[in-house]
């Protein structure tokens, strides 16, 4: 259960992280954004990336915690890379 | 490898970054020399090294004769059984050895010393045991996922001690790269989620910084944990300074591993106290299932003691943790529970490294991560051609460093996994009775990796990726169906038993397999581009870049282990 937070918390920042930019903007709403709401996409990224960090760390505590969310994060990223390549290529 | 032959300083300059001069510009062609120069070793210790996350699993699938169990006894119940089955088997032994099982061993193994031969300083004998019975239990003689593990870190046919010093070098050059990668890398954070399809060497560059700085921790972390793991090989001389003493050095070994030597017999006859109440105690301590090991040294004996060892379920270390008990009195002599700080370091980054501490899901993450490395350091293998290839003066006819290069490129990138492949086939197919059948296994893997090289050097590149590709994902995809042919273990019938460890290795086996197939359509589709052309087939996917056969468009793509969409 724990498993599935971490890693939908690592998904949802991640995405949010990816629509600040720009580049993900134009690729994926065919838009841009804006500054204001590409700002707060960007804090609630990282708020989200941190609340992962303490789903991961309470449950597993500090060793084992901060290496479930590295996982969590890495495979998080590349999911949302695959995700805004295959968008792109909708567009394209 | 005489890739250097190409002068570093007459290597056109990463056209990707312009602007980039001075401290970048020095980190981009360290980084690109170091990642080149043993890069193919380290394609072939990272990919041999992910497969070693399922390494138990593996084992398993390699030995059918080795039935599953729904449930598995208790660990004491079974360390009991083990240790009366001994006593008739290994009645003279100073010093056996129980592994226990758990959810990722079905069956318990043991080993135990015997009198050495020819001037050996040790020799142990070794069995797999029932858990529900404690009786011995035979399979195919085979080294199962242990070769690909021994492989990623001492590679074979050489002494262990070369390959292990092989195995150094490559990390401290991977070390070097990711250390450079990073510093060339400028827009670490612009870029984090950018990709261009369609644009070549760009493209190129855009996947393989995604599959390098995603799992950037990780890749820091296997690099650095994996030369500590052999430190005190590669560093000796702290330990020949400050270890001056037998006393220091005994304790030096406690520090490390929870293996006991076995000390001076007193020659008194006495009966081994029951294990199964110390494994229970050990239990009460740490937890159920938290036992892993029970070795006794000196059974039989008055002198006799017995170490319950812990497991790294749940700790993020491999530093010793034991129980030590009087063998004959069962009284507990002492609670082993922590190192001193240096071996405490050491245990966790070994620990780390080794990742035997996480359930199933930790497990893939760390497969699907390192699958990830393995893609990083072969889409930079590749890049270096690509980058090059439009600069040749003769496309048909290019020089012998970047010949070589492109050719090492193919025989390890989509050779390995046919080579992979090849000795799980021949797990398979070799006769169960042969002698050394082990070791064939072993020969076979090279055989066919021998043979996949000549492929790649003997036809055109284009030819040859693809072929190879082909052949890979072929031996993959029917490795199931050899193993429903010769075994009594087809994936139904694993499949009705709920026995995941060997439904999951052919499972994974057809994903590869798919991932291979994927790959020689994309390079076999791809159409090259009119040299310096910027636009290329977009269906295709292809790039810009490419003259001539041999390019392979969507790799860069296809190789991220994070899962495809």
């Amino acid at each position: 259960m724990s498993h599935l937070l971490c890693l939908t918390l690592n998904l949802a920042a991640f995405a949010a992280l990816a629509l600040a930019t720009e580049r993900a903007q134009v690729e994926v709403l065919g838009q841009r954004l804006p500054a204001g709401r590409s700002t707060a996409l960007r804090g609630a990224g990282w708020v989200l990336m941190l609340m992962g960090v303490a789903v991961a760390v309470s449950t597993w505590g500090w060793g084992l915690g901060l290496v479930e969310v590295s996982g969590y994060s890495s495979v998080a990223a590349g999911a949302v890379y695959l995700v805004l390549i295959a968008a792109q290529r909708r567009r394209a | 490898m005489n890739a250097p032959q190409t002068n570093p300083a007459a290597s056109p300059a990463d056209r990707a970054k312009p602007a980039a001069r001075g401290i970048r510009q020095t980190m981009s062609d360290l980084h690109i020399w170091t990642g080149l120069l043993l890069g193919w070793l380290l394609f072939a210790m990272f990919l041999t090294g992910t497969v070693s996350y399922f390494k138990e699993e593996l084992s398993q699938w390699m030995r059918p004769e080795l039935a599953h169990r729904a449930e598995t006894p208790e660990p004491a119940v079974v360390a009991s059984r083990v240790a009366k089955a001994l006593e008739t088997l290994a009645p003279k032994t100073t010093q056996w050895s129980i592994g226990l099982t758990d959810d990722r061993h079905a069956v318990a193994n043991a080993f135990w010393r015997v009198p050495p031969k020819d001037g050996a300083q040790r020799a142990f004998k070794d069995a797999n045991f029932d858990p529900a019975t404690g009786e011995t239990v035979k399979a195919r003689e085979t080294l199962g996922g242990e070769f690909f593990y021994r492989f990623h870190f001492q590679f074979h046919y050489m002494p262990v001690r070369w390959g292990r010093w092989l195995a150094g070098v490559a990390a401290m050059f991977m070390l070097v790269a990711i250390v450079s990668g990073v510093i060339t890398h400028k827009k670490i954070f612009t870029d984090f989620f950018t990709f261009r399809w369609g644009k070549g060497q760009r493209s190129w560059l855009d996947a393989h910084n995604a599959l390098s700085v995603f799992g950037l921790p990780f890749h820091l972390m296997i690099t650095y944990t994996g030369l500590v793991t052999l430190m005190t090989l590669y560093m000796p001389w702290p330990e020949q300074v400050g270890i001056d003493s037998p006393a220091l050095k005994k304790e030096l070994t406690a520090q490390m591993n929870a293996f006991i030597q076995p000390g001076k017999p007193s020659g008194i006859a006495a009966p081994l106290a029951p294990v199964e109440a110390m494994v229970r105690e050990a239990e009460q301590r740490w937890g159920p299932h938290s036992v892993a090991r029970v070795t006794a040294i000196l059974p039989g004996d008055a002198a006799a003691r017995v170490a319950v060892s812990r497991g790294e379920i749940g700790r993020v270390s491999t530093s010793p943790q034991y129980l030590l008990f009087d063998g004959v009195s069962g009284r507990l002599l002492e609670d082993r529970n922590g190192v001193g700080p240096a071996a405490a370091t050491r245990g966790v980054m070994v620990g780390l490294h080794l990742g035997r501490f996480g359930d199933g899901a930790t497990r893939w993450l760390y497969f699907l991560v390192s699958l990830a490395g393995t893609a990083m350091v072969g889409t930079g293998l590749v890049m270096w051609t690509v980058k090059r290839r439009q600069k040749l003066s003769d496309p048909q006819r290019p020089h012998l460093g970047f010949l070589l290069v492109e050719r090492l490129n193919i025989a390890t990138i989509a050779g390995l996994p046919l080579a992979m492949a090849g000795l799980l086939w021949a797990n398979r197919l070799l006769p169960v009775e042969m002698a050394q059948r082990g070791a064939w296994e072993v020969h076979v893997f090279f055989i066919v990796w021998a043979v996949a090289t000549a492929h790649a050097l003997l036809r055109p590149a284009r030819r040859a990726w693809v072929e190879l590709f082909w052949a890979g994902a072929a031996a993959l995809a029917l490795l199931p169906v050899v193993s429903a042919l010769t075994t009594d273990r087809p994936m139904w019938r694993n499949m009705a038993q709920g026995d995941t460890a060997l439904v999951g290795v052919e499972l994974m086996c057809w994903a590869l397999g798919a991932l291979l197939a994927w790959l020689a359509l994309r390079t076999a589709r791809h159409q090259p581009a009119a040299r310096g052309a910027l636009r290329a087939s977009q269906k295709a996917g292809s790039s810009g870049v490419a003259t001539e056969p041999g390019f392979t468009g969507g790799m860069a793509l296809s190789q991220g282990g994070e899962g495809r969409p």
